[in-house]
């Protein structure tokens, strides 16, 4: 190609545009059958292998994800791990036992602080408060959803550099460090260690824009296999909390989307809508409108509700990876959580419009 | 004013042009308005780039601005003037920071990729609203989106935590 004398600003807009066209049909071309009439071989010795050697890097790394997520619902396990955020540790335990009649249960209990007991029993999730006398229960119809497996596997990789980076020792098992770098800043970088055998993640860690720890989660002591035992997973407090406060709250519509009338006008790059639906909230009365988008590894909630009595200023907060923004909007309060920058939370926040329809 | 863009224009005679310089020498307010007629000169001839932060900062803004769209009870038809216009000013802001950034004839077309009309992902939190940790006040809610979490799916109840976090730093311990 000549470059002109004549040639102005159009031109070199061509060129570069001829440029992107090559660069583009070379990159389609590569999956195809075509490549040896079009481009030449000793190009392709060169990028072929740095390619497939991504590619491969990719694969398994997705795959590990599946294992962990596989592991994490099929393995019996009980043992004790750290949560850490900010300056902060808590130490908690947990079990999961899965029942080869049918059914799977698990229970985190916390080990310092004010007590707490989150028990997981199929499609319920109870949380003990002890302290202030209460009981929260999330009753749904079917058991976590969405799925993570398999398909949404394909939009991890579109959002986030998956790779593995060598071997590492949690609570004295060996394992698989899984590296999740964020192709952008809407998100933030993850980082897990899955036992080598089973794939039960050991580690997982949340990372900032700085690359600096947001969150932890980590083994110190883990004991893996054994046979189901109920009492394992069964609430300390089941007797003692009859007379309790109970704070149930429903998903009215259970699996079946509810058109809420709530919508994005800038939703997040790589961020789908998973389900939309009204519910209520444990210990308010009243119905909330509940939208989850997500991203294939984080998730963002959106939950409006009509604005209270007295009205609440706009507030930023965190607990872990997770930033909080709260917002009035008109007559409505707006709520906006989930393991993403603020930034991207307050995104969605700010772009959330009533186009109307059914849900008022 | 005239005067001044005049004589930025080489308009006026020598006379005249000796008799602003002491006028813009004296005055601290014309003195500040030659230097911004300078810089948007400059820009708008693609002699002086705009640094990054500039153009983020627009950016970052942005999304932030209330572009309000939603239903309310009462005084429908006065809340959708106020939206509108909230809407019309970001335009007119983004259309001020498109002309200033991006027509500059000199620059290169690959730039027209970060066009500002799609907020970029560097957006950061609003500088005003500082992030605090939660008080405990939000674990209801942290509680029902973790059910919804694909952090959830990979690492079990152990996520729960968060919305049972006894770190409640406001109360102490």
């Amino acid at each position: 190609m000549l470059f002109q004398p004549s040639c102005h600003l159009e031109c070199i807009t061509g060129l570069v545009a001829g440029r992107k066209a090559l660069l583009s049909r070379f990159l389609s071309s590569w999956n195809g059958p075509s490549v040896k009439t079009t481009w030449p071989v000793i190009l392709l010795g060169l990028i072929a292998p740095a390619l497939a050697a991504e590619d491969a890097a990719r694969q398994d790394g997705l795959a590990w994800l599946t294992k962990m997520a596989n592991a994490s619902r099929r393995l019996n396990y009980s043992g004790t791990f750290v949560y850490q955020h900010a300056d902060r540790i808590e130490t908690s335990r947990i079990a999961h036992f899965v029942n080869p009649a049918g059914g799977e249960f698990e229970k985190l209990e916390t080990l310092d602080g004010p007590a707490r007991e989150v028990i997981r029993t199929n499609d319920q999730v109870t949380c003990y408060l002890p302290d202030a006398k209460t009981v929260i229960i999330e009753k749904r119809s079917a058991r976590r959803f969405p799925a993570l497996l398999p398909e949404p596997l394909t939009g991890v990789a579109d959002n986030y550099v998956v790779s593995v980076a060598g071997m590492d020792r949690v609570a004295g098992y060996e394992c698989q460090v899984v590296v999740l770098e964020p192709r952008d800043k809407l998100r933030y970088g993850h980082q897990f260690c899955a036992e080598t055998r089973s794939g039960l993640p050991l580690r997982a860690r949340t990372l900032s824009e700085k690359n600096q720890p947001l969150e932890s989660f980590a083994f110190t002591e883990l004991k893996m296999g054994g046979s189901f035992s109920r009492d394992q997973v069964r609430s300390r407090y089941a007797a003692k909390s009859r007379d309790w406060k109970i704070d149930q709250s429903t998903l009215v519509l259970r699996d079946v989307p509810a058109d809420t009338g709530w919508t994005l006008t800038r939703q997040p790059a790589g961020f789908r809508k998973l389900t939309e639906l009204k519910r209520s909230i444990a210990g308010r009365a009243v119905m909330v409108s509940h939208i989850v988008y997500s991203d294939g590894v984080a998730a963002v909630s959106v939950f409006i509700e009509p604005l209270p009595k007295t009205r609440p200023a706009q507030s930023l907060s965190h607990q872990g990876a997770v930033n909080i923004y709260v917002r009035p909007v008109a007559d409505h309060l707006v709520t906006v959580l989930g393991e993403t920058p603020a930034a991207t939370v307050m995104q969605i926040a700010n772009s959330l419009e009533y186009r109307g329809g059914l849900g008022r | 004013m005239d005067k001044i863009s005049q004589w930025m224009d080489g308009e006026l005679s020598g006379h005249e042009t000796q008799k602003q310089l002491t006028r813009v020498k004296q005055d601290a307010e014309l003195h500040h308005s030659w230097g911004i007629f300078h810089l948007i000169g400059d820009v708008m001839r693609g002699e002086r780039a705009l640094s990054r932060e500039f153009e983020q900062r627009v950016a970052t803004r942005l999304p932030g601005e209330p572009a309000v769209l939603a239903p309310r009870h009462r005084a429908a038809s006065r809340f959708t003037t106020y939206a509108l216009s909230a809407v019309a000013s970001v335009s007119a802001v983004a259309l001020v920071a498109w002309i200033a950034l991006f027509n500059n004839p000199l620059a290169p077309p690959p730039d027209l990729a970060q066009a500002p009309a799609t907020p970029p992902p560097t957006a950061a939190p609003s500088e005003q609203l500082a992030s605090v940790p939660s008080d405990g006040k939000m674990n209801e809610y942290l509680i029902a989106h973790q059910e919804f979490s694909p952090s959830t799916e990979i690492q079990g109840l152990a996520t729960y935590i968060r919305g049972v976090s006894s770190a409640r730093p406001l109360e102490g311990r």
